[in-house]
């Protein structure tokens, strides 16, 4: 079953064309990466499909629904989870005060008490629990990604949308964090919108990948069918 | 130290209110009237300092506020009390229907709007003189049967607490927590599920109300209410002071009033450049302690703490420290 679908999504920034006709589905329950060179759309896609600003021409479904231009926190409060690639804490706020403005957000009259247990439970998830009275902005850049997630958590999703998390993460904790995110999807009954460069990530965690390329969707299959294709071997590397 | 923390908060405020009993009427008007000011300087944070939206209208809703409290009891010959809760209320709609339609834009255009909104409202008071006797003042009826000015120093200290109840609360609510989070990062807020627009305008308008009560009930304590209560000169004041006082802390707001009126009145032989003075003052405090007085006051607190610690604590980094 389709849980997020796009049809014919479109986006101009004056005179770039960023999206071009996209259609794409992501499966309930299931990893699907998305992947493309430097300047592909990648995130412009991201952004449309979590409300941080409307196509210019297209439609998107979430369970069936179209919640196409609908305000971010709305298609927040839908189940749509979204990181960013340029990481945005609250800088000023402790790491469990960042993750409590999802939980309020997503409970109504949630009384501190219950809050504080709920963001402990998320920051406890990415292995952040020492950091509870850190300052975010006193995180690194790793750590940062791993309070975004625990963020994104917290609003309790049915789809999260991930933005580049494993950079900076060395073979072994690139491995770790693979581990985790498919554990998510088991454990929380999540499906995973995934755009990843490192391609052994996507080739080992995930079910499906789309490749875009110059904002359209160059193809889309099994990960082993996509890194041997000719066409995205050329759109990364060149004629 | 937490521990006395509240015993002695009572016991300063209970010195406070002991206040009036030992000074004359000129100092007592003094704490009137930085009372008035903590008020303003409060409310006009928890939008400025809390929600980062910079409005130039604050002084304009405290017009708002005595205008209206002062036209009803002048005019209309309603109870002053009554007055001051439509001022309130008034400022309150007035609040809502600018935020609605401006805090949709945010940042710049909130500065923008509310300094606009403030001139034209400084300009209809001026020249609707039938109404608002213009820049003669309106002569309005005060709060007590006979003037007392113990009496005023109450009921402004009342009101106060009351403004600073009502922010505490706030700030240190869930609403509180969306606050800061608008204020950190606007587009992250959003992802995690927060209403941006909503959070703002809920601000903009508690801010507006009281900032409404402070105005109608200063009016009725001076009996005499000129357009100079929602001019400009008033509003720089009161961001002067807030931010000179610590912006978006909960003391700053109310250090910095008492330290800006008590100064001001010192200074006031100079002529009226005092304005000026704590516009330059408070432009130098927002480039090298953006945080004011109460930051300062922290830092050297915190430089003893960790000396008087020093030899406690083995060499290393702090436990959650990254």
């Amino acid at each position: 079953m389709a849980l997020l679908q796009g049809r014919g999504l479109s986006k101009r920034f004056g005179g770039v064309q960023a999206l071009e006709d996209v259609d794409l589905t992501v499966e309930a329950g299931s990893i699907v990466g998305l992947i493309g060179p430097n300047g592909a759309g990648k995130t412009t896609l991201f952004n449309i499909l979590a409300g941080a600003f409307p196509p210019s021409a297209g439609e998107v479904l979430f369970n069936g629904e179209a919640i196409t231009g609908m305000p971010a926190y709305r298609v927040c409060r839908k189940g749509i989870a979204r990181t960013f690639q340029v990481t945005r804490p609250f800088g000023e706020m402790t790491c469990l005060e960042n993750v409590a403005v999802a939980v309020v957000n997503r409970r109504q009259a949630c009384p501190r008490s219950q809050w504080e247990a709920l963001a402990r439970e998320s920051l406890a998830a990415v292995g952040l629990e020492a950091f509870e009275e850190t300052a975010a902005k006193h995180l690194n850049v790793v750590q940062k990604k791993r309070l975004e997630i625990a963020r994104s958590l917290a609003t309790e999703p049915r789809l999260l949308m991930l933005d580049e998390v494993l950079g900076g993460l060395n073979t072994q904790e690139i491995q770790e964090a693979i581990g985790f995110i498919r554990r998510l999807r088991d454990e929380r009954d999540l499906t995973v919108f995934w755009i990843e460069h490192v391609m052994g990530a996507i080739m080992q965690a995930t079910e499906k990948v789309i490749v875009l390329d110059q904002g359209r969707v160059l193809m889309e299959g099994p990960p082993a069918a996509v890194v041997a294709d000719e066409r995205v071997i050329h759109a990364y590397l060149g004629e | 130290m937490m521990h006395y923390k509240w015993p002695l908060l009572a016991a300063g405020l209970l010195l406070f209110a002991l206040l009036p009993w030992g000074l004359g009427a000129y100092h007592q008007h003094i704490l009137i009237v930085s009372l008035f000011y903590v008020m303003m300087a409060a409310s006009w944070n928890l939008l400025a300092g809390y929600t980062g939206q910079v409005s130039f209208g604050h002084a304009a809703f405290a017009g708002i506020g005595a205008y209206a409290s002062g036209i009803l009891a002048a005019k209309a010959g309603i109870n002053p009390w009554l007055g001051v809760a439509a001022g309130t209320l008034l400022a309150a709609l007035f609040g809502l229907l600018v935020g609605m339609i401006c805090l949709k834009l945010g940042g710049i255009y909130l500065s923008l709007t509310t300094l606009a909104f403030s001139e034209i409202l400084h300009i209809v008071i001026n020249n609707e003189y039938e109404i608002t006797r213009g820049t003669m003042g309106l002569q309005v009826p005060g709060l007590l049967n006979t003037y007392s000015k113990p009496g005023y120093f109450y009921i402004f200290l009342a009101a106060t607490l009351l403004t600073l109840g009502i922010v505490y609360r706030l700030i240190h609510s869930n609403a509180g927590l969306n606050f800061r989070a608008v204020l950190n990062d606007e587009r992250a807020a959003a992802a995690l599920g927060v209403d941006v627009v909503r959070v703002r305008v809920l601000a903009f308008t508690v801010s507006s109300a009281l900032a409404g009560m402070a105005g109608a009930l200063y009016g009725h304590y001076l009996l005499l209410i000129t357009p100079h209560i929602p001019s400009l000169d008033q509003q720089f004041l009161v961001l002067s002071m807030t931010v000179i006082g610590g912006l978006g802390s909960f003391a700053g707001p109310i250090i910095g009033a008492f330290s800006l009126e008590i100064l001001s009145e010192y200074i006031r032989a100079y002529g009226e450049y005092h304005v000026l003075a704590f516009g330059l003052v408070a432009l130098i405090v927002a480039r090298f302690a953006p945080k004011g007085l109460v930051g300062i006051f922290r830092a050297v607190w915190e430089k003893r703490r960790q000396a008087a610690l020093r030899p406690l604590q083995p060499a290393g980094r702090r436990a959650g420290e990254v």
